[in-house]
């Protein structure tokens, strides 16, 4: 298990950027994709917005940015129906794969 | 440089069921070199295997298979579009000289492990392909007000022109409305708005321009190709786009001195609905808010000029083989021997094949 994996597992995301460069690198990578430096880690904000969204039986999914510009995809929960551009919080989890589930504010 | 062209092609059957495929790459390979009439297969210098599966070593265990030892063999992988990227390093290894002759056979089982990119962080516990297809879908109806009934004519359209393709997986009519009424995957995804993971194989023989002259009276010419990848993570595209579709494309033209205007006929990557009338418009053969439009006059006019095989939708998507059965479908139609799917006055083709959500795109233009 790589260290985002097991951080997603205590519900945390991890962002791993280049310090020198100021560049948020995803997916996540140990090496900066400009400069080859290793990357440092940091807390998302667990804040995003929604880009786009539809649904799945009963359910809403969609792609959601968090973090200036890291963009994916997960559940949304949502009392009525989403918008794009609609703010959400995240929570995260990892089982086989990650799991980000989002839920719009002020629902 | 050498000039490449296309002597042989052979295909097999697209099936649902699982296939073996070791098999399937001989039946497609024998097919490929019996229809070369004065082909002898030990001047075949280059075998490429184009494929997911996980078999090691294709490339030396077809060779064994059909007797010859060639100084080239080897697998390629790189997802949906393995099959053209297998047909361009053989252009490569004959336009540079090394080979003269190269074999190319794609594979795959329809139990393949090439859906589901584990990497792509990006897509969360949300990584089958009809997830990022709904994104495409829902972006594309609110940004050039696609009609979910346009979206359906796209697959009525290539289910159709599959009936008279004796090798899809199915020859099944699907009108429009059995395709708005098939069985909802996502609010804006239906199971018959999507291409169907296939057993099958398909086999070109590639020459140099003097070997083709002398082993082939009709060959077909690889006159420009262009390729980009832009990412391997999906989210770092815009949903509207398929960058890497337009760039190669451009370079594809540029090389083949044609204009999208010139293009006759196209085979391209319909994996999902939106993604033939993204890719029509992405090659510049319509424009954006006019795709749904272009597609239906295709249907209402029975113009069999955007996927004649039947497209992955209506054939089958056979991953490793899907870029090598659509470059044989544009080869047998400027050959003129498509048969009851034959087009008439071609002069130029063209063949879009791309992977994982457009992140990368293969485009070739064809000659005779
Ligand atoms: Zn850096």
């Amino acid at each position: 298990m790589t260290f985002f994996e097991d951080q997603l597992k205590q519900g945390i995301f991890q962002i791993s950027y280049c310090e020198k460069c100021n560049e948020n690198i995803w997916p996540p990578k140990e090496i900066c994709h400009i400069c080859f430096n290793e990357s440092k880690w940091k807390k998302s904000e667990n804040i995003g917005k929604i880009i786009e969204f539809s649904k799945k039986d009963s359910d809403y999914f969609g792609l959601v940015e968090i973090d200036q510009g890291i963009r994916i995809m997960g559940d949304i929960s949502s009392l009525s129906t989403p918008k794009t551009g609609q703010i959400v919080t995240m929570k995260v989890s990892f089982d086989s794969k990650p799991h980000y589930s989002f839920t719009v504010k002020n629902n | 440089m050498n000039n490449v062209a296309i002597v042989g092609t052979g295909q097999t059957k697209f099936s649902k069921d699982d296939g073996d495929v070791e098999k399937l790459l001989f039946e497609s390979t024998k097919n490929c070199i019996q229809s070369v009439e004065n082909c002898e297969s030990k001047d075949i210098e280059g075998v490429l295997v184009s494929t997911n599966n996980n078999s090691k070593y294709l490339g030396a265990i077809l060779s064994e298979t059909i007797g010859i030892q060639p100084k080239i063999s080897h697998s390629i992988e790189h997802l949906c579009s393995s099959g053209t990227n297998a047909l361009i390093s053989g252009y490569a290894y004959i336009s540079s000289g090394l080979a003269d002759m190269v074999l190319v056979s794609g594979v795959e089982s329809a139990t393949n492990p090439g859906q589901v990119l584990d990497w792509d962080k990006s897509r969360g516990s949300f990584d089958h392909p009809i997830y990022w297809a709904s994104m495409l879908t829902k972006s594309h109806k609110t940004k050039f007000q696609t009609t979910e009934e346009e979206l359906a004519i796209v697959s009525a359209k290539n289910h159709k022109q599959a009936m008279d393709n004796p090798l899809a997986y199915s020859n099944q009519p699907r009108t429009i409305s059995e395709v708005m009424n098939s069985k909802q995957i996502t609010d804006d995804l239906r199971i018959l708005d999507c291409s169907r993971s296939c057993s099958g194989s398909a086999s070109i023989l590639l020459a140099s321009e003097e070997k083709a002259k002398k082993i082939s009276d009709q060959p077909i010419w690889i006159k420009g190709i262009g390729q980009k990848t832009t990412s391997a993570s999906f989210t770092k595209n815009t949903l509207e786009e398929i960058e890497s579709t337009r760039i190669a494309a451009k370079t594809a033209y540029e090389m083949a001195k044609v204009e999208p205007n010139d293009v006759d006929v196209a085979e391209v990557h319909d994996a999902f609905s939106v993604c033939e009338l993204m890719a029509i418009s992405e090659l510049g053969i319509t424009d954006n808010d006019k795709s749904g439009e272009f597609v239906r006059n295709l249907f209402n006019t029975e113009n069999r000029m955007i996927n004649p095989r039947g497209g992955l939708i209506g054939t089958g998507h056979p991953l490793g083989a899907t870029g090598i059965s659509q470059t044989i479908e544009i080869t047998n139609q400027l050959q003129g021997k498509s048969e009851k799917r034959q087009i008439s006055n071609l002069k130029t083709g063209l063949v879009h094949n791309m992977s994982a959500a457009g992140t990368s795109s293969s485009v070739m233009v064809l000659g005779n």
